[in-house]
């Protein structure tokens, strides 16, 4: 039975149909905005010159808070279907047991990347509506979604394999949702500990640190070289993460 | 006769337990065949075995004549359509919608599915939500998604679970109109030897994963034709003259171990013969009574004999 994959990524499309699942992305999105927006009122001339500093910095630290419920959420909407419906016997008759795997994670990260390319355009859109003076680096606008992107594969290989996996989408959603507090505390966490904590990724490749001085009370950012070796290994550990998931699931007899 | 399933020795093992145990089913084409056995016994096992959705510990499965493997299983099961356990359904979508996805992945046009759908009657249905579905609407829905592509096997694993008496016999008729319809075999599964008498053509009975029976549905109702019961003032005497005089004679164990004497004929001249032989040989007959085996009898005698084994 010769498929191309284009048509067999329309049927997992197709699946969608009337599951509103684009509201999940757009909903995050929403609340990052809001969020972010919200923090940028009533900004000085100083806050305006380090405006996309100040961005850049606060975004990550948003999405290790965001990212990790949402893609539970994705995964979750997307394979409960398949779980509830009892379709596995079904499909794995119509079509490759890794295709099917490969093709439902595509779909989850197709809505995780509405979210992480609405973050990249929110970026230039801020910058325009509270008049930041400083120039925009779109390298690091296009680090910034790499890496967020990057960071979102792993969190969401996890929540993939536990949602189809599991009866219950409770389990995927509790450690949505726990992933979400660990990767927020991860930053505060000793760096050898925090690189330990797959959702602290989110917050890992910060462009900017944060510089508060005591006595003057005045926070200043600066630039943080870019972790090419912890990028790198992160790269190789997703990729090996996937793979591992991949096979656990493969050998799952329905 | 052509097979179109052949299993050889197909074993399925799960941490030491065998729950199919050296399997040699032999599907003919064109036939219904009916997969009988109690809860339990390996009837779903051995069908997702065929299905390649449960890999076998050890054993071969022939399928139109091509051994399945993982390459092949595809495109060998492009041929087959099934309903494993219970339907398989996307709730938030329709019927239709269900209907659609599956010939997309099928690669079968769409007007199949407004015959499939009169098929099982679900027409007025097809636009509603499958959650909202009935088991009985979603088990024919789940039928109906096995007979898109017209393949040529089907393999149907308890497919009146769930439903109406009327829904069952609706089922039941339609299944009995595959073969020659559609010149489709169909592998059904059921623990209910009525059902099966109904529909098969042919017959396997596996129990405790052993198949102990398999052969055409008519040589397992031979086995329920009539014979004698014979109660004797010396019963082990009696059936020593009775073998000499070439009856069909056996002495067999009842549930409650008690040894009783049978003569396996319906015949009236061989009861005449038998009266005469027992009376030549100074035997009284005590009891005589013709018994009649029916189906259950025979599927429980030959499920007790096993697992008595």
């Amino acid at each position: 039975m010769k498929k191309n994959g284009s048509s067999a990524f329309r049927v997992e499309l197709y699946k969608g149909r009337h599951r509103h699942l684009l509201l999940v992305p757009l909903g995050f999105f929403l609340v990052l905005a809001l969020w972010s927006g919200y923090s940028h009122r009533n900004l000085d001339a100083y806050d305006l010159s380090c405006g996309y500093s100040r961005l850049f910095y606060q975004l990550p630290l948003l999405n290790c808070v965001l990212m990790p419920i949402m893609l539970s959420v994705i995964a979750s909407r997307l394979c409960d279907m398949e779980i509830k419906g009892g379709t596995l016997k079904l499909l794995y008759t119509l079509e490759k047991k890794s295709s099917f795997y490969d093709l439902k994670f595509l779909h989850e990260f197709l809505y995780a990347m509405v979210f992480i390319l609405g973050e990249g355009i929110c970026i230039p859109v801020f910058g325009q509506l509270f008049h930041f003076t400083e120039p925009l680096s779109f390298s690091l606008l296009l680090r910034h979604v790499l890496c967020l992107a990057l960071a979102a594969f792993p969190a969401l290989c996890l929540q993939h394999i536990l949602s189809l996996m599991v009866e219950s989408q409770i389990a995927p959603l509790f450690v949505g949702l726990s992933g979400s507090f660990l990767g927020l505390f991860s930053c505060f966490f000793p760096h050898n500990i925090s690189r330990l904590i797959l959702w602290g990724y989110f917050a890992a490749f910060l462009p900017y640190g944060l510089d508060y001085d005591h006595e003057s009370r005045i926070s200043a950012f600066y630039p943080v070289e870019f972790p090419a070796v912890t990028f790198l290994l992160f790269t190789v550990f997703s990729l090996a993460f996937y793979i591992i998931c991949r096979r656990i699931f493969l050998n799952k007899e329905v | 006769m052509e097979t179109v399933i052949q299993t050889t020795s197909l074993t399925k093992q799960y941490q030491g337990n065998k729950v199919v145990s050296e399997l040699d089913l032999s599907v003919p084409a064109g036939s219904i065949y009916g997969f009988l056995g109690p809860n339990g016994a390996g009837k779903s096992t051995t069908m997702k075995m065929i299905l390649g959705l449960v890999k076998p510990s050890e054993g071969r499965i022939s399928v139109l004549g091509k051994p399945v493997n993982q390459k092949n299983r595809l495109a060998i099961l492009q041929n087959t359509g099934s309903l494993i356990e219970a339907p398989a359904y996307y709730g938030h979508l329709s019927g239709r919608e269900n209907l659609h996805l599956v010939a997309s992945l099928k690669q079968v046009e769409e007007k199949q599915i407004d015959h499939v759908l009169r098929i099982v009657h679900m027409e007025n249905a097809q636009h509603k939500k499958v959650s909202r579905y009935s088991l009985g609407m979603k088990q024919r829905l789940g039928l109906a998604a096995a007979l898109l592509g017209y393949p040529k096997i089907l393999l149907l694993d308890e497919p009146t679970n769930g439903l109406d008496p009327a829904g069952i016999q609706e089922i039941r008729e339609l299944i009995c109109t595959l073969p020659k319809e559609y010149g489709m075999t169909v592998l059904v599964s059921s623990h209910l030897l009525a059902e099966i008498d109904q529909m098969a053509t042919h017959v396997g009975i596996i129990n405790h994963g052993c198949l102990i029976f398999q052969d055409k549905l008519s040589v397992l109702h031979e086995h329920s034709r009539s014979r004698i019961f014979l109660r004797t003032t010396d019963d082990e005497r009696a059936l020593l003259v009775l073998k000499e005089g070439k009856l069909p004679v056996v002495l067999e164990h009842d549930m409650n171990n008690i040894r009783k004497l049978y003569v396996n004929t319906g015949k009236e001249e061989d009861i005449l013969r038998a009266g005469r032989l027992l009376f030549s040989n100074d035997l009284g007959i005590l009891h005589l009574a013709e018994e009649q085996k029916n189906l259950e009898d025979i599927f429980l005698d030959l499920v007790g004999r096993r697992t008595n084994a």
